[in-house]
């Protein structure tokens, strides 16, 4: 706004203005730049293996070729990896949620003495690297019997979801009036009912929001199953991937089609949700 | 009434603290435990060493290394991703045409998971047929065959270039919505006074950027601090440990190595780390509040 204004009260002033066009050629630059790695996959992914052999990886098609995806989507470890990163993703990104739901509302519907303490001491959870845990997570899922299943992974997600979820939550709740909350009570509500059906019900964005971050980073994490899996129908894909590298070792383009399938989800994900997705990474933190 | 709300706090607390204190909290501490001793994963017998491991640490010349890596990785991925991510919202806030196109390019990366995107910057370093290569070999008319991941002294920077492309739409993402909030007749109120665009920039919104500021150095050190994923795919913290950082080292010694009393005490001194940085970064909070009230 106000640089449409000054622009306008300048190009009074003067004939041309050369600023946005120079931004616009900045800009674009700058977006060809940042897209070409991605284009380069994309492309290849659409060759064979003796066309890219023959000329080189990054230069155009000659056709669409279509093969590296039939061979993706072919192979039974692929369809594995999916099933699992899936039985993986939806109750570890539900699971986090809900539980950040019940923290959240007690924190800021419900504060007691020390509540806020209480409150920092799980959100810092969310600064310290995961790695400090990768041994003693280790040793528990050992002892429990529970290694190289995906229960270790769909619990160390739902655990390490509680920090963000429970910030992002309380932070919404905070902004539902307590007048609301209040006048259910009067009428004879207990908390569980005024959570699920007024705080819940109107909390639809800030659901959004954490369902979609909570999704990606689930479904993109090679950590946990590098440590907790080992049997190759227990992989998750983006472990997969790195697996099936040997096999691949020459076919980049089979190489590239995987990257593309296995990245379909979250990709989709961003295209439907990609304006609570932005939200939901500056909502928690500006308010914070 | 007391009782009842008592009641609700302690149900519905119940589960998620549960949760989180016996696989976050309890590891924590069990991490604390297991650095004294000279456990290797799987032997139920092991000895209480004292301060071996930690000892043993001072004198690993591995470990310097790795956290000298960590340094640098942490002020380069710290750096590189803000300042770029402040250009982009900078050139976006403009109102410039097809604003929202750029934003999603800009911001796809950060969809994308950390082998992903190591797998497509590992075609890009590819010494022989790599996008980097391939284009400086046309701009000098030389053909190009530098083995950017597999030379010791460009290894870790390549990764960070790695890092910084997928984290700047982040930045940008906050930037923006701090830019956003800048109420538009100050910068009007600048352009009447005769301010040029240089000087509304850096004296007026580059000062009201603070708080978006704090919050994209927070993400950008707590994220720098995870990335382990990345480096792991694209140079597994080789070659000759030139981009081993002390997760890498960590993982190296754990998993590898199975010293996982030895890995324990480099996990204590990383999250002893973290807690300083954290420390820091909150106090530094609190003093922006107080300023601004």
């Amino acid at each position: 706004m106000a640089d449409a204004a000054a622009a306008g009260a300048r190009n009074a002033e003067r004939p041309f203005n050369p600023w946005p066009a120079a931004v616009f050629v900045c800009l674009a630059v700058l977006a060809v730049l940042f897209l070409a790695p991605t284009l380069g996959v994309l492309l290849s992914s659409l060759k064979s293996t003796r066309e890219i052999a023959l000329g080189e990886l990054w230069a155009l098609p000659g056709g669409v070729y279509l093969d590296n995806f039939r061979e993706v989507l072919d192979h039974p470890s692929v369809r594995t990896y999916f099933i699992n990163t899936f039985l993986v993703t939806v109750p570890a990104t539900v699971g986090s949620i809900g539980l950040g739901v019940l923290a959240g509302y007690v924190f800021s519907k419900l504060p007691f003495r020390g509540s806020e303490l209480l409150f920092l001491v799980v959100v810092s959870g969310m600064f310290f690297p995961p790695q400090i845990l990768l041994i003693p997570l280790f040793r528990i899922f050992n002892g429990l019997g529970l290694l190289d299943t995906l229960w270790p992974m769909i619990i160390v997600h739902v655990a390490m979801g509680i920090p963000i979820c429970t910030l992002l939550m309380r932070n919404f709740f905070a902004t539902v009036p307590n007048a609301l909350r209040e006048a259910a009570i009067v009428e004879g509500a207990n908390e569980w009912q005024v959570l699920t059906r007024v705080a819940l019900p109107i909390s639809l964005p800030a659901l959004a929001v954490l369902a979609t971050l909570q999704f990606t980073w689930i479904w993109n994490d090679f950590l946990w199953p590098l440590i907790f899996t080992q049997s190759d129908d227990k992989r998750t894909i983006m472990l997969g991937i790195v697996s099936l590298k040997g096999q691949y070792s020459v076919a980049w383009g089979v190489q590239g089609a995987l990257s593309l399938v296995a990245s379909l989800p979250t990709l989709i994900v961003f295209l439907f949700f990609q304006r609570f997705f932005i939200k939901g990474m500056t909502m928690g933190a500006l308010k914070g | 009434m007391k009782r009842q709300a008592l009641f609700w706090r302690v149900a519905l607390l119940a589960l998620p603290l549960s949760v989180f204190g016996c696989f976050v909290v309890w590891p924590l501490l069990d991490s604390f435990y297991y650095s004294f001793t000279d456990w290797n994963g799987f032997d139920p017998r092991y000895r209480f060493v004292g301060a071996d491991n930690f000892v043993k640490v001072a004198t690993d010349r591995l470990f310097t290394n790795a956290t000298l890596n960590t340094v640098i990785w942490m002020v380069l991925a710290l750096l590189l991703p803000t300042l770029g991510g402040l250009g982009l919202a900078l050139l976006l806030d403009s109102q410039v045409r097809g604003a929202n196109v750029f934003k999603s390019v800009f911001y796809l990366p950060i969809c994308l998971s950390a082998v992903v995107v190591g797998q497509i910057w590992v075609w890009i370093y590819q010494p022989d047929w790599g996008l980097l290569n391939t284009v400086i070999g046309t701009v000098t008319g030389e053909p190009a065959t530098f083995a950017w991941l597999a030379r010791p002294q460009s290894a870790l920077y390549s990764v960070i270039v790695a890092w910084s492309w997928q984290q700047m739409g982040l930045s940008m993402v906050i930037f923006l919505a701090g830019l956003t909030a800048i109420p538009s007749d100050l910068l009007e109120a600048a352009a009447i006074e005769g301010a040029t665009r240089w000087q509304r920039t850096r004296y007026v919104v580059l000062p009201l950027l603070r708080p978006a500021t704090v919050v994209v150095v927070a993400l950008s050190v707590i994220n720098s601090l995870k990335g382990f994923d990345i480096l792991y795919i694209m140079t597994g913290g080789g070659p000759f440990h030139s981009s081993d950082t002390l997760a890498m080292h960590m993982y190296n010694e754990s998993f590898k190595k199975y010293k996982m009393g030895y890995g324990s005490a480099i996990s204590v001194i990383l999250f002893l780390l973290t807690l300083i940085i954290v420390f820091i970064y909150f106090r530094q909070l609190r003093k922006l509040d107080e300023l601004h009230g």
